[in-house]
């Protein structure tokens, strides 16, 4: 063997060493499971029962259903609303964060980060707890004279399961868009206010579109998740507040049709993708540093 | 407005960060059209004073006039005066036509317009057909080049440039450091160039502010502040001047001063600053240039000089010329030049050898702080 080639073997094997162990775990725990759900959403699918017979049926049965499709309107709904009310919430704290500098600025992070550790489930019943139709806030409302009945749109709405999703998701905002703020160098935005701009240009021109990675970081790492979400929605969402998830999880633990689950799913996976896509090209077109 | 525009004034400006003082009672007259260095060590507080005049701080004392209007407290964006920056600050998202069409279009210039001038410009500094790269596919000469057209463009009264060539290669920076010069002929505009370097500051300054802690010691054009420098600070900051302390013997009158220095003896010097404090005993220094000393085997035919001797310690060959380090008595060294004369017979002299250092006193100055 020449040393030249040799060499190329060596290099070929430190890369098959690295990328052996990750690619196996994948392909038992995420490829095989998601190829076989991708042909059973193909197949003849009931109550219970599972032929592997090749039909459209699942995809037909979930475009002609309207409570299915209401569903993935709803899911639509609540994601972006949440994702909006995260990004209208989390810019001016992670503008004040980064640029303002705070004297405690890494205490404020940290109390941010905090509700991260908060068990899930602790998180969900303390906002039932808080939300209820004998729950503080409305007791508090009521005590106070504010309202004579209890609010009922507090809990089992579309607006509990974005309020808890607006809590369970916000540092995941805060924190990325932080970090692209304060990557921005004081000197650029010298340099567009000398230049003549006003704070308004400078918001909308400079520090606005260097935050956008930020944006996009955040879009994927929340947006995507929350498309999927169903525990949520099933302990505070109530009727209203469903979303596919939901559809997707009685559909393989209660109502056993694990063909109709199955497309569901990959309908949802297909838009999922799609968005990415779309994202990674519109970011890849601004050409972020 | 009539009159020549670009004339600028600071007066006692301060500045605290905290408890530290950045800027202690600065105040220079610039006039329009002059090209200003601000000379001072890293940390002087030569950003934070170019910073209150582009407006982009507001000083705890003191007032910035241009052309006579008080503008201490005019935003940035209303300030007839941009910056051109050391890390060169072009916006990363923008190409680089974006960038310099970024003032003009602050200020609502038609696009046929910004286009032929953003192009004119580009060809200026040897740009052209750069329209669309972006600053990320630019080297860092060429994104100062960028830079320092984007601030031009819209004809700024005063352009501040805070250490623009301090992050270049020396080749880039000499060129740059001429095409600067060029442009600021032909532009006509007043120019503050803020330098830690202090033979670009010698190289390019109408005038020479020099600076040390908050404070300005000394303004005056570049052959004043080498040949003439008021304190220790400015003749070792420029130059690297050889200092000799002592204590004077003897005053004529003239500002004639003989200097005791310990283990040496008498020297000679001119007192040109603050004369009217020089009395025997007064503690001072004698500042000789490296290039005012003559070396030789032989001590000097005329009468008249400084004489002394000394050891060869070290030779640098420098090309143009030759620097000596010679090493006196106490522990004291002096460095000398030489001009680099082929077969002179300086040259032979090497390392360990007893050599004669002469000096006229005109070249000797005796600095009292
Ligand atoms: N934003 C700031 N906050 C605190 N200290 C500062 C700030 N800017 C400058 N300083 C301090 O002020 C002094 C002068 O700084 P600067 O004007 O940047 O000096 P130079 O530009 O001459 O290197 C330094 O001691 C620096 O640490
Ligand atoms: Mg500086």
């Amino acid at each position: 063997m020449t040393r030249r080639w040799r060499y190329v073997m060596s290099q070929y094997a430190a890369l098959a060493v690295n990328i052996l162990p990750p690619f196996l775990y994948l392909l038992v725990f995420f490829y095989v499971p998601m190829s076989i759900l991708l042909v059973m959403s193909f197949w003849k699918s009931g109550y219970m029962t599972l032929t592997p017979a090749f039909t459209f049926e699942n995809y037909r049965l979930f475009f002609t259903s309207p409570i299915y499709l209401r569903a993935l309107l709803n899911t639509f709904l609540i994601a972006t609303g949440t994702m909006l009310a995260l990004v209208v919430l989390s810019y001016p704290i992670a503008y004040y964060l980064a640029r303002f500098s705070p004297r405690h600025e890494r205490l404020i992070l940290f109390l941010i980060i905090i509700p991260v550790e908060i068990n899930f489930l602790i998180r969900i019943f303390a906002w039932k707890i808080a939300l209820g139709r004998n729950g503080i806030i409305n007791s508090a409302l009521m005590s106070l004279g504010v309202i004579d009945e209890p609010l009922s749109f507090l809990l089992y709405s579309k607006f509990a399961v974005a309020l808890v999703l607006v809590h369970e998701w916000l540092p995941y905002v805060v924190i990325p868009l932080y970090l692209a703020l304060k990557g921005i160098p004081q000197e650029i935005i010298d340099a567009a206010r000398s230049l003549g701009a006003n704070r308004w240009d400078v918001f909308w021109r400079i520090i606005f579109p260097l935050s956008a990675p930020g944006l996009f970081a955040s879009f994927v790492l929340v947006y995507i998740p929350m498309l999927g979400e169903f525990a949520v929605p099933t302990l505070v969402g109530g009727p209203s507040g469903y979303m596919l998830g939901n559809v997707i999880e009685s559909q393989f633990l209660s109502a056993g049709n694990w063909g109709l689950g199955s497309a569901i799913g990959f309908v949802l996976l297909t838009i999922i993708l799609i968005l990415v896509a779309l994202v990674l090209k519109v970011a890849g077109l601004e050409r972020m540093l | 407005m009539d009159g020549p525009r670009g004339g600028l004034r600071v007066e006692n400006l301060y500045k605290r960060f905290g408890r530290d003082v950045a800027v202690d009672g600065v105040s220079f007259d610039i006039k329009p059209g002059e090209f200003f260095s601000l000379l001072g060590p890293s940390g002087c507080g030569k950003t934070t004073t170019l910073r209150i005049i582009g407006g982009l701080l507001t000083p705890d004392a003191g007032r910035v006039y241009l052309n006579d209007e008080d503008i201490t407290f005019l935003p940035p964006e209303k300030r007839d005066i941009n910056i051109v920056f050391q890390h060169y600050a072009l916006f990363p998202h923008l190409t680089v036509y974006d960038n310099v069409a970024f003032g003009p279009r602050r200020q609502g210039w038609p696009e046929d317009r910004i286009k032929a001038e953003v192009g004119r410009l580009l060809e200026m500094v040897h740009l052209q057909g750069y329209e669309h790269k972006y600053p990320r596919e630019l080297s860092g000469g060429e994104q100062q080049r960028v830079a320092l057209i984007r601030a031009l463009i819209t004809r700024p009264q005063v352009l501040l440039l805070d250490e623009p060539l301090g992050a270049l290669d020396l080749k880039i920076r000499q060129q740059l450091q001429l095409e600067l010069i060029n442009i600021q002929d032909a532009f006509h505009i007043t120019f503050i160039y803020v330098t830690h370097d202090q033979s670009e500051a010698l190289a390019m300054g109408d005038r020479i502010a020099v600076m040390n802690e908050g404070r300005i010691l000394q303004i005056g054009d570049p052959r004043t502040i080498y040949e003439n420098p008021i304190n220790r600070f400015v003749a070792y900051f420029i130059g690297n001047t050889n200092l000799l302390e002592g204590r004077v013997a003897e005053v004529r009158p003239g500002g004639m001063a003989r200097v005791h220095i310990p283990g040496i003896g008498d020297v000679w010097g001119m007192c040109r600053h603050h004369c009217e404090r020089l009395r025997v005993g007064l503690d001072v220094a004698v500042s000789v240039r490296p290039e005012k000393i003559n070396i030789s085997r032989t001590p000097p035919s005329e009468p008249g000089y400084n004489t002394i001797t000394g050891l060869v310690q070290d030779i640098i060959y420098l090309g143009v010329s030759i620097e000596y380090i010679i090493r006196l008595e106490q522990g004291l060294t002096l460095r000398v030049f030489q001009q680099n004369l082929a077969d002179d017979a300086r040259q032979v002299i090497t390392w360990d050898e007893i050599v004669w250092l002469y000096w006229l006193p005109a070249h000797a100055l005796v600095l009292i702080d």
